[in-house]
């Protein structure tokens, strides 16, 4: 494999380091975790750094965690990691699910969760999993740590709320009790990017939270869904109700994948299912997760 | 006649063979799981070794006003960066159509205008980015039928000039470049007479191989004026002639041209003939001393390699009430690409077969080689059948449901068998179509309509006939040579190529049964064109038939100078000798038994005490003596272009959800007339890799161009071929066996048939499960999903 640019690569070993080298950096710098989407593009000559950080060698950036009822992701967190913990497995199995279907073994050995949202492409799995866990993304830059919530997250296509001196330390997710799926669209068994996919979190009291991706700029909580059919159980006419909603939550796209119509017809069927299953898995008895729902 | 099962005890049907017949371990197969196995990349070459990178054309149609190098050949650790000025050459396998780099002009995105050497792959392709082309763009023609309308726009003003085999009729001043037809009888009456009559279109996208590895060459040129090339090929010989004649002015003669080929990471067709190949040998041309290593991404491997042509096809068919099929009129409109020198036999072979295996008195075919600014066509897996077969079996299930028959009962009642005349006028083979048919309805329970518990999930069935014949030129080749060692075994040179289908293996046993020896006594390397003897290419499903021949004729030739021997020393006549064992026995003394270790090289001592004998080596050929291209262009009438058909059936039952439109398969069953099945595992290999490369065309891969002719999706990112999660739930191989007499122990080919039947299958089994017809592959989710919303019920 040839990378033709030309660029300069640096793995400082603090956070103060790393921070600073982007802060130093005149022209454009890329972050370096698993590289699964960066080095693609490197290949295609897609982006021209200036410079590489390389963020690997810095410790505190692999937590996977509960603590207080709140989950820590680590920005160095693979989603082999999330496909292996016993921790997401009982308290965010979404997280797994979801990991499941993201590339292959190889690239999910190296591939990042945080990666995956600062890419942030319109398909990106952990998106609508972290929308429908109301996750939080931790920063540090050149004036400290902030923390920004996941729907101010995505701002456009392939934008984010990160400054271009920023580096993602963590995301953190409240637990609640609940059920949930996440629901991807592919064009058959084997792996491939989401051509629309369905993440839904529900708990006892049929508070639901839903988000699409891949059927618009960015991935989109449906609040109005949501908001539609709070407190109620899913049953075929509030199923009915749910799914005569979606069209005006997403703008999907016609492209060499799916078309926009296709798209749309899927997270119709996408939710509907997923609505059951949500709820079924909320009360014990569901599908078990990382079983394909469609 | 007989059929057989899987893992039905093979030494019982087997008779006396020992050899043939057995699933014997692949001989290979060590070297592969060890990592012994050698690929072209794996080649050690030195540090003096150079790396080439290709300049591509950014646009489908285009004249290249100028190209400035100056630049490139300036940057870091370039050696030389080479044009189409440098070798104003064309070249072909049976047109002239083709060039090492860009003459003039360019015909489809990524066509090779220039090549930079350099030290390093990076800086070669950071050099490459430096060369400045200037191009006046033309007007692209994407489409075949625009291609072909009056007044289109002329892909190849030279076309009249090429040279091309006797068999392709050229229409100078159009893009057609071959238009076979067929005419016989009169289909206009049978039309007008038949009870029923059905007429429609069928699409068929072009499709890549896809295979695990990418093209690669290392092309060296010696000082003394040598060239050597090493390919990942399926055709050492067929390069070895095209690099001579594309180079011919720059003095080679064949002897001096070699082409070795280690083992190749899969063909399918896309590495028959020469590709790009023949750029990284004229590369080497411009380096002297210096091996050049051209090695292409899997982008280039998408677009700058042979594809899969894509084809449009009108079709119609006529049958009367009893369901006697009496005229089809197969129209077939070729989307060939930019250069035809290898497609256009494609076009051909189907043109000539584009009835099926069927008895039809009235035949009108038409197939057209059209040009187009897209990239290349040439052979893939199939070779024109898979692509013909998708329209033509689906369109006689339509057929048999339009006059109220069972499809399995019509297809049996129209189904060919031996001495039937062909649409050329020659006559079919033996064959075990109508055996197929039934093992294979019975495998999925034909006629048993079965539902599913799940409310939205449907089940369909579906059946589809194939059959195909090698395409070859009529005189095309294949020789052996044979040697035997100290200890008895022995080394068989061929220059067929092991693409994983089992070819050294086969090989193996096919010396070994004339021998009597043990498979693992026989070894069977990937050849050199130096060493081994002629083989004129691994395609057309026919090394097994003809190389084995070849095979056959020299263990024979071996066996009757051993027999001489025995007979100089100790008087037994040549008839009644034997081997079995490793030894030459005698049927009238049944206490001779003389070891062949004891002689096979030193000789026998006799009395006096002088020897007999010598090392044993021996040779063989294979032409097929009985063919001949020779018919009337305006009818195809009269020669004999096939050597024989093979032929088979397959049989689908998918599960549909209906809300999302997947499809599950869950029994894929497929019945092929092996005539012997030399090697009965391997023969089950290629019907189970035959059905899922099948199924990927019907069910996923889709090569898609955007409106400049640009591969949209070369990567399987975006083209998608099955992994182990795609593969159906089942599968039945069946291996019928009607012998082919004149093949080596009644043998036949199977390699490509294998995945002709699938698609067709999985269309009828779609309409079976829903009612509703998808006439264009493939037959996708997203597109079953949009025939349920559309359909009725």
């Amino acid at each position: 494999m040839v990378i033709p640019h030309d660029f300069e690569y640096v793995r400082p070993n603090t956070l103060e380091e790393a921070t600073r080298a982007l802060a130093d950096c005149s022209g454009s710098a890329q972050v370096l975790a698993g590289g699964t989407d960066l080095v693609a593009w490197l290949r295609d000559d897609a982006v021209h750094p200036d410079l590489v950080v390389d963020i690997k060698a810095i410790d505190g950036l692999r937590d996977l965690a509960v603590a207080d009822r709140t989950m820590t992701v680590g920005s160095l967190v693979t989603f082999t990691d999330l496909m292996e913990s016993s921790v997401v497995a009982e308290h965010a199995p979404l997280l797994s699910e979801a990991a499941e279907t993201v590339a292959s073994p190889g690239i999910r050995n190296r591939a990042t969760v945080v990666g995956n949202i600062c890419s942030a492409v319109p398909s990106c799995d952990a998106g609508p999993v972290l929308l429908a866990y109301d996750a939080h993304v931790h920063l540090v830059g050149p004036e400290g740590f902030r923390s920004v919530p996941i729907e101010a997250w995505f701002v456009g296509l392939r934008q984010t709320a990160r400054r271009e001196d920023e580096i993602v330390t963590h995301l953190t997710m409240e637990l609640p009790t609940h059920g949930g799926c996440y629901v991807k669209l592919m064009r058959y068994g084997g792996e491939d990017l989401a051509q629309a996919a369905v993440a839904i979190v529900v708990d006892d009291a049929h508070d639901y939270r839903i988000a699409f991706g891949a059927v618009a700029p960015t991935p989109v909580r449906a609040h109005a869904v949501e908001d539609a059919i709070r407190g109620r159980a899913p049953t075929e006419d509030v199923i009915a109700e749910a799914v005569a909603m979606v069209r005006s939550e997403i703008s999907p796209i016609n492209d060499l994948r799916a078309t926009a119509e296709y798209r749309a017809h899927m997270c119709e069927v996408m939710l509907a299912r997923g609505l059951v299953a949500a709820d079924q898995r909320r009360n014990g008895d569901g599908p078990e997760y990382r079983t394909r729902l469609i | 006649m007989t059929t057989t099962h899987p893992f039905e005890a093979e030494a019982e049907r087997n008779g006396e063979l020992n050899a043939v017949g057995t699933s014997a371990v692949r001989i290979d197969g060590i070297d592969k799981i060890s990592g012994a196995a050698q690929f072209v990349d794996d080649l050690d070459f030195g540090p003096g070794l150079l790396h080439g990178a290709v300049v591509e054309s950014p646009h489908a149609y285009a004249r290249i006003v100028s190209i400035d190098t100056s630049k490139a050949e300036d940057a870091p650790g370039v050696v030389k960066v080479v044009t189409g000025q440098d070798f104003p050459y064309n070249f072909g396998m049976y047109m002239g159509d083709r060039y090492i780099f860009a003459q003039g002009h360019v015909r489809f995105v990524g066509e090779q205008v220039a090549g930079v050497i350099a030290r390093t792959h990076r800086q070669a392709v950071q050099a490459a980015k430096l060369v400045e082309v200037e191009y006046e763009v033309l007007e692209a023609l994407l489409d075949p039928k625009e291609a072909v309308a009056d007044g289109a726009p002329l892909i190849h003003p030279d076309l009249g000039e090429y040279s091309h085999v006797p068999w392709f009729f050229p229409k100078a001043g159009t893009n057609i470049a071959h238009w076979r037809k067929i005419r016989k009888g009169d289909t206009e009456r049978a039309f007008a007479e038949a009870d029923y009559v059905l007429a429609d279109t069928y699409r068929v996208p072009r499709y890549a191989h896809c295979a695990i590895e990418p093209h690669v060459t290392v092309g060296k040129l010696d000082h003394a004026g040598r060239l050597t090339v090493w390919t990942a090929s399926q055709s050492p010989h067929t390069q070895r002639h095209l690099f001579a004649e594309a180079l011919a002015p720059l003095g080679f003669s064949h002897k001096d041209v070699r082409v070795i080929t280690p083992y190749v990471g899969g063909g399918f067709g896309g590495k028959a003939g020469v590709t790009m190949e023949v750029i990284g040998a004229a590369m080497a041309t411009a380096v002297k001393g210096h091996p050049v290593k051209l090695r292409f991404t899997r982008e280039q491997e998408f677009y700058n390699t042979y594809q899969r042509q894509g084809v449009v096809a009108e079709l119609k068919v006529g049958v009367m009430n009893d369901g006697t099929i009496t005229a089809v009129e197969h129209t077939l409109y070729w989307d060939a690409g930019a250069y035809v020198e290898y497609g256009a036999n494609v076009v051909n072979a189907a043109g000539l077969s584009a009835t099926g295996p069927y008895r039809v008195p009235n035949i009108r075919n038409d197939s057209l080689c059209v040009y187009t600014n897209l990239p290349p066509g040439g052979p893939y897996r199939g070779f024109g059948y898979s692509e013909f077969h998708f329209g033509l079996e689906s369109h006689l299930d339509r057929v048999a449901a339009a006059i109220g028959m069972d499809p399995v009962d019509f297809r049996r009642k129209n189904a060919i068998v031996e001495g039937d005349e062909l649409s050329y006028g020659a006559h079919m083979n033996p064959s075990g179509l109508l055996p197929a048919i039934d093992e294979t309805a019975s495998a999925i329970d034909w006629g048993v309509e079965e539902q599913s518990d799940d409310p939205n999930t449907v089940i369909g069935k579906g059946i589809a006939l194939f059959w195909k014949a090698p395409a070859m030129p009529p005189n095309a080749s294949s020789a052996s040579f044979l040697k035997f060692n100290e200890d008895g075994s022995v080394n068989v040179s061929v220059s067929g190529m092991e693409l994983g289908q089992g070819y050294l293996t086969v090989m193996a046993q096919i010396a070994a049964e004339v021998l009597g020896l043990p498979v693992e006594k026989v070894r069977v390397e990937t050849p050199d064109t130096d060493r081994n003897p002629y083989e004129w290419q691994t395609v057309a499903s026919h090394v097994t038939w003809s190389s084995g021949l070849a095979v056959e004729r020299a263990a024979v030739e071996a066996r009757e100078k051993i027999f001489d021997v025995i007979h100089q020393v100790y008087g037994y006549e040549d008839d009644t000798l034997y081997l079995a064992d490793e030894q030459v026995k005698c049927t009238t003394d049944p206490d001779f038994a003389k070891p062949l270790r004891d002689f096979v090289i030193d000789g026998i001592q006799t009395e006096d005490g002088t020897w007999r004998g010598g090392p044993i080596v021996a040779s063989g050929k294979f032409m097929p003596e009985f063919t001949n291209a020779n018919s009337d262009p305006e009818t195809g009438q009269g020669g004999h272009p096939n050597v024989h058909y093979t032929v088979g059936a397959c049989g689908m039952v998918i599960e549909i959800d209906t809300h999302t439109g997947r499809i599950f398969v869950r029994k894929a069953a497929l019945a092929v007339d092996a005539g012997k099945a030399i090697n009965p595992d391997l023969v089950r290999g290629q019907i189970t890799g035959g059905l899922v490369q099948g199924l990927a065309t019907v069910l996923y891969e889709d090569m898609r161009f955007d409106e400049d002719g640009r591969l949209l999706n070369p990567n399987f990112t975006d083209y998608k071929i099955p992994t182990a999660f795609d593969i159906p739930d089942e599968m039945i191989p069946i291996i019928i066996e009607v012998p082919q007499p004149d093949g080596p122990f009644g043998a036949r080919g199977v390699g490509e048939h294998t995945m002709i039947g699938a698609a067709p299958a999985i269309a009828n089994a779609v309409f079976d499960a829903l009612g509703v017809r998808i006439t264009s592959m493939p037959i996708t989710q997203e597109k079953v999903a949009q025939a349920v919303s559309a359909s009725p019920t």
